[in-house]
């Protein structure tokens, strides 16, 4: 299934002008891709995070769908609650889940993985930003080693969580990764995920300008570097088996990878980082690759 | 209308079943537990349609039930304790967005150390929250007042949730002859669900989001005046629930009197042990000592005009209470003691955590109080826990 810009762009509009984000933020364009890929039978639950915000100030809302706006902890089970109604109700509507890292990685794990277990039938999409950016950028489950947030201003000592591998875990129908980089496969992803029943989990990479220090002019540009630098796989688990996207078929093998300092050279956030770390960094790329070949 | 002997928690299950819910939240835990067992039972065996969410926290338990009811079904939830404390930020959630959800709470104390008796302050502790409060006194009240609970909070005047208060284990394991109300009766009594907006593409509303301050402080404000506003609605639901389904408790108030009329003195007090109180006070009125009882059925809205009506004038005011605002008295006492001014109010905190207090005990603490003893907050122990020691930490140093 190819999209062409023309067919993309007659979708459900789901942001309208006026949002209240930051300049070059990602996450207003998950958010525009999201209407794209779901149309407008869709309901979003939002969870505290950059979102809560974006939308900005009641009585007005740039999300131009049906939000319910709820505390950190709560969005699987509130959009459970929804989905189950819905189909009582005899609707169909998509519910999603739109959380950050911190509310899926952390806080909001819990009511995830309930949700997991119970084969809801919604559709979880973490927008991944890899920290606490509404508060002002401190360390979440999800950044990565030798960042520098606002509680970890030494670099984090630890390795991101990788929760579409918990989701796989989970047994769930649909698991995807996507880059803001790549809107035809983020979109395509959401209409597969779209078609399938039970709980599906789309991890979504949000690179964030203040968080991670680089001009707001880049964001698409950092989300492909992660991507071609094979820091962010993108894939799509259904049917018990991985396919790795065309825009890193590349990274399957170790020689023909892009150097990762390509992309951590690019942010303010990895200026400290040490060779130590570098190397732990590839480690840990190394080792993704191979549960995803393992997958596959 | 059937009598049938059973316990409180079926009681609620009943009324879960007979008020059509769409959905339950569930997540066990002690007292609550057979509320959702029964639920999931009737469901199995097909009795009921309610879709039953089997969630892993009562956080969660609380935010489903929150979903089901934006998304426009009648959404129902129990829980008790330490539950009831874990799914706090979940019940200001739902009171601040105005959606019409019941929930029934087993009441029980609140850890650490771990007990899993009865004692007032779970529920207490959530009297803040926009809740409207009520709490039972027998299991009859329990599924009374449950079913009540929906047609008040599904009223467009309130359009706030309710929360239903029964002591655990006293009323939700103890059975007794309960009357059940036919569907007929209720589905006469309580139409169909009702709420300010539902959550669904055909009609795309927001919720929750971001308010600035003068709007968040209006919203505030109208939950507070729908709250205030509540308590004649409360009698109207009240005195039509006498007339539809059942004469047998006087739901025309929100409180409720025992021999008060001619009384020189009045206890005050909430919940199972009212039963006990009213022996007490036979008891001494048969020495001739004046005595009469208010039970306070509704916590939230408090009843100003009736409380006042009914203990303004007395020569004093006894508050029993089974719960306590640490360092300062029972919660019961410090709402009796800003509502009359002119008539002495003591306060007396006792039963914490299953501790016994029987007609004896009432006997004993009335007769003191009417003989003058000025406290304003006495600890009571009956005799045999009166006589146990522990180590507190005050002892150490």
């Amino acid at each position: 299934m190819t999209l062409g810009l023309r067919e993309i762009l007659n979708k459900h509009n789901s942001l309208i002008s006026g949002t209240a984000a930051c300049p070059g933020c990602p996450e207003n364009m998950a958010m525009r891709m999201l209407g794209m890929g779901l149309g407008k039978d869709t309901v979003v639950v939002v969870v505290a995070g950059c979102s809560s915000i974006i939308q900005g100030n009641a009585p007005y809302n740039s999300f131009n769908l049906p939000v319910v706006n709820i505390a950190f902890a709560a969005g699987s089970a509130a959009a459970s609650g929804l989905a189950r109604a819905y189909k009582q109700k005899g609707k169909d509507v998509n519910v999603v889940v739109w959380a950050g890292d911190g509310g899926t990685a952390d806080i909001g794990f819990a009511s995830l993985s309930g949700a997991a277990e119970r084969n809801e039938d919604i559709i979880y999409v973490c927008v991944d930003n890899e920290a606490y950016m509404n508060s002002g950028g401190q360390r979440s489950g999800s950044t990565p080693l030798g960042a520098i947030t606002s509680t970890t201003p030494e670099g984090k000592k630890e390795n991101k969580k990788n929760l579409p591998f918990l989701m796989v875990s989970h047994n769930a129908p649909y698991v995807a990764t996507a880059s803001v980089g790549y809107p035809h496969d983020y979109i395509q992803k959401l209409k597969r995920a779209k078609e399938i029943d039970g709980f599906r989990y789309i991890h979504v990479l949000t690179p964030d300008p203040y968080g991670w220090l680089f001009d707001p002019s880049r964001t698409a540009e950092i989300a492909k570097l992660a991507v071609q630098t094979c820091y962010w796989p993108l894939f799509e688990y259904y049917n018990g088996k991985i396919t790795v996207s065309q825009e890193c078929l590349h990274c399957l093998d170790k020689r023909t990878r892009r150097p990762i300092k390509d992309f951590l050279s690019v942010q303010g956030r990895f200026k400290r980082v040490k060779e130590e770390d570098i190397t732990k960094l590839e480690k840990y790329i190394d080792d993704m690759w191979e549960k995803i070949k393992e997958l596959m | 209308m059937i009598r049938k002997i059973i316990s409180g928690n079926e009681a609620v299950a009943t009324a879960v079943k007979l008020a059509r819910v769409g959905l339950t939240g569930i997540y066990p835990i002690t007292p609550q537990t057979s509320i959702i067992e029964k639920l999931a039972e009737m469901k199995a065996q097909g009795e009921i349609q309610t879709e039953i969410v089997r969630v892993e926290s009562e956080h969660s338990a609380m935010a489903a039930t929150y979903g089901a009811a934006l998304a426009g079904i009648r959404a129902f939830t129990a829980t008790a304790s330490q539950g009831l404390l874990y799914m706090h930020e979940m019940v200001w959630w739902v009171a601040g967005s105005r959606v019409p959800v019941v929930m029934v709470v087993g009441t029980r104390a609140v850890g650490a150390p771990w007990n899993i008796w009865n004692e007032h302050t779970d529920f207490t502790s959530e009297r803040d929250s926009g809740w409207i409060m009520a709490f039972a006194s027998n299991p009859q009240e329990a599924l009374d007042l449950t079913i009540q609970a929906f047609r008040i909070s599904e009223d467009e005047r309130v359009f706030l949730p309710v929360m239903v208060g029964m002591d655990g284990f006293i009323l939700s394991h103890t059975k007794t002859n309960v009357l059940i109300p036919d569907q007929e009766q209720i589905d006469d009594y309580l139409p169909p669900r009702r709420q300010p907006y539902v959550i669904d593409p055909e009609d795309p509303v927001e919720i929750g989001n971001m308010f600035p301050p003068e709007g968040y402080m209006k919203l505030r404000e109208s939950i507070h005046l729908a709250l205030k506003n509540s308590e004649d609605i409360i009698r109207q639901h009240g005195r039509e629930y006498n007339k539809k389904v059942s004469p047998m408790i006087d739901y025309s108030t929100l409180n409720s009197s025992y021999r008060l009329e001619d009384a020189d003195y009045a206890v005050v007090l909430m919940g199972a042990w009212a039963g006990d109180a009213m022996e007490a006070i036979d008891v001494l009125r048969e020495k001739g000592i004046k005595i009469g009882m208010l039970r306070v059925r509704y916590l939230r809205p408090w009843s100003e005009k009736e409380i006042k009506e009914n203990l303004e004038g007395k020569k004093g005011v006894l508050v029993v209470d089974r719960s306590t605002s640490f360092g300062r008295g029972g919660p019961l006492y410090i709402e009796v003691k800003s509502t009359i001014q002119d008539t002495e109010v003591k306060d007396i905190v006792t039963g914490l955590g299953g501790v016994t207090v029987g007609k004896n005990d009432m006997i004993y603490l009335f007769s003191k109080f009417v003989e003058g003893i000025k406290e304003d907050v006495t600890w009571y122990y009956p005799k045999e826990v009166g006589k146990l020691d522990i180590r507190t930490p005050r002892d150490i140093e």
